[in-house]
């Protein structure tokens, strides 16, 4: 496959950056990393005219310590050079673990962690050729008017596979996003949309610049099941954060956005993370979840899936905690 | 779309050449500079045969990288990775130990463990599955190149020994 024909801009600075990506009338998409994007661009699923690289805008790649303990991260870091930074990988594991998850070694080495939180939602009718996808009817992604995965649904239903989103919503983490004008702060947590097609709350024009870490307390860990160890989306990812008092629950891969998990996090906070309490709030994930679709495995698999995970990483939290000194 | 002339170091040879921003570095070593040794298969960032490797030493995918944002570096392609005549360790070890089948995935295979090698020195079980699992054999040859690259990366070692025993 090779890719169509676009026009290549740098800018100098992010408000170069952003007076070009608003321009009216043409077609302009941000790269980073680019492991993902020109893919769908190969695909014909996106047809940019105009690609604005921000990887290298100043302190896109910085990674620095904030005033509060916290980090701060650009969003054009690299994601093995992530793993390479002592601040991600003692201070934030759990991210660390998530980071690794991401594709393969060389994926890693071309992508950015702003570009995985980005990463557009993907359905195995609408990631295809363009001559795989026109042998069918188009579907909501592609202008038409039904979703193949669910044929009574009046919304696209293609699934969120960002690894490190659902870490970083139980860590906590926020996102700066800048337009012409101005930037707003935003959580992680409410950064996804429960829609195929409208997956992030980002608006046209606007770039996510930075990643924000709290500071690292209580403690945190994230898994991921795929059919393959390496080189392959999830069909489910968990993080959790358990910080005595408060618990956060999420569960990434499964849904259209990650699935935060209230009453499981509930039952965590009220009763802590004994055997009984572990059990409790894994069969409670399944309330949180809602309706699942039938996209890349069985809703009747992703439920048990859900409750396996939620199980597994409150478990992995205990044993964090009990050998916490 | 307007081509831009890049600067492209290829295995130590400078090289000027007009590039569109549409094509890839696959795109150019392959049909610019007929450096074909560096595969196209699924173009897209799968299955690991367009490995080359960049200034610090990383397995990158051609297949996914643009050509204008390679202006002013270098890449190491498999055709740069021994003395004309000669053979890299690890091409050594894959003869050796029969890690070929069809051929098509072996310059991927071996940049990727070439990779390894030069970033990790000593890697362990874990670490060598982590590295190749981007770069797919699809005769399914996985154990032979695993027992290759065992044995490149003991040699390399043993190799350091005889050269600090010697000094």
């Amino acid at each position: 496959m090779q890719l169509p024909p676009f026009e290549y801009l740098r800018p100098a600075t992010l408000r170069e950056g952003l007076d070009w990506l608003s321009e009216p009338g043409t077609e302009t998409a941000v790269v980073a990393g680019g492991s993902d994007l020109l893919v769908n661009m190969k695909l014909g699923l996106v047809t940019p005219k105009r690609l604005v690289s921000i990887r290298d805008l100043p302190g896109m790649q910085d990674v620095k310590p904030t005033a509060d303990g916290g980090l701060r991260i650009g969003a054009g870091c690299n994601l093995t050079d992530l793993l390479q930074s002592k601040a991600v990988t003692r201070r934030y594991p759990a991210l660390a673990d998530a980071i690794r998850a991401v594709g393969s070694q060389h994926v890693r080495n071309m992508g950015t962690l702003g570009g995985n939180l980005c990463l557009p939602t993907r359905c195995w009718y609408t990631n295809q050729s363009n001559e795989w996808r026109e042998s069918r009817q188009p579907c909501f992604k592609t202008d038409g008017g039904l979703c193949h995965v669910i044929k009574s649904s009046a919304r696209c239903h293609s699934l969120n596979s960002s690894d490190t989103a659902p870490a970083l919503i139980a860590l906590g983490a926020t996102v700066t996003l800048v337009d012409r004008h101005g930037s707003r702060e935003l959580a992680v947590a409410d950064l996804y949309l429960d829609d195929g097609i409208d997956y992030t709350a980002m608006k046209p024009g606007e770039i996510l610049t930075e990643i924000h870490l709290p500071p690292p307390t209580g403690v945190a860990a994230f898994i991921k099941v795929a059919q393959r160890n390496g080189l392959d989306y999830a069909a489910g990812t968990v993080a959790g954060w358990f910080g005595g008092a408060t618990t956060r629950l999420v569960l990434g891969s499964i849904t259209s956005r990650p699935v935060i998990l209230h009453r499981s996090a509930d039952i965590v906070a009220a009763g802590g993370l004994d055997t009984q309490t572990i059990d409790a709030a894994a069969d409670a994930a399944r309330a949180d979840l809602g309706e699942v679709s039938n996209l890349f495995s069985p809703p009747g698999y992703k439920r048990r899936l859900a409750r396996s995970l939620v199980r597994r990483v409150l478990q992995q939290l205990a044993d964090l905690q009990g050998a916490a000194p | 779309m307007s081509r831009q002339i890049i600067k492209l170091t290829v295995n130590g040879d400078a090289h000027e050449i007009a590039v569109a921003p549409q094509q890839t570095l696959l795109e150019v070593l392959r049909d610019e500079l007929g450096l074909s040794g560096t595969k196209r298969g699924c173009t897209s960032g799968a299955c690991g045969v367009c490995t080359v490797q960049q200034e610090d030493g990383r397995a990158v995918l051609s297949c996914l990288a643009l050509a204008v944002e390679w202006d002013g570096r270098a890449v190491t392609t498999i055709e740069g990775i021994a003395e004309p005549g000669q053979l890299h360790p690890v091409q050594t070890a894959f003869l050796e130990y029969g890690a070929v089948q069809c051929g098509f995935c072996t310059p991927g295979l071996i940049m990727t463990a070439k990779a390894l090698l030069d970033t990790e020195p000593a890697p362990d079980e874990d670490a060598i599955n982590e590295a190749m699992a981007g770069a797919i054999c699809r005769c399914t040859g996985h154990i032979k190149v695993k027992i290759a690259i065992r044995e490149a990366v003991k040699a390399a070692l043993e190799g350091k020994q005889a050269d600090a025993a010697s000094n």
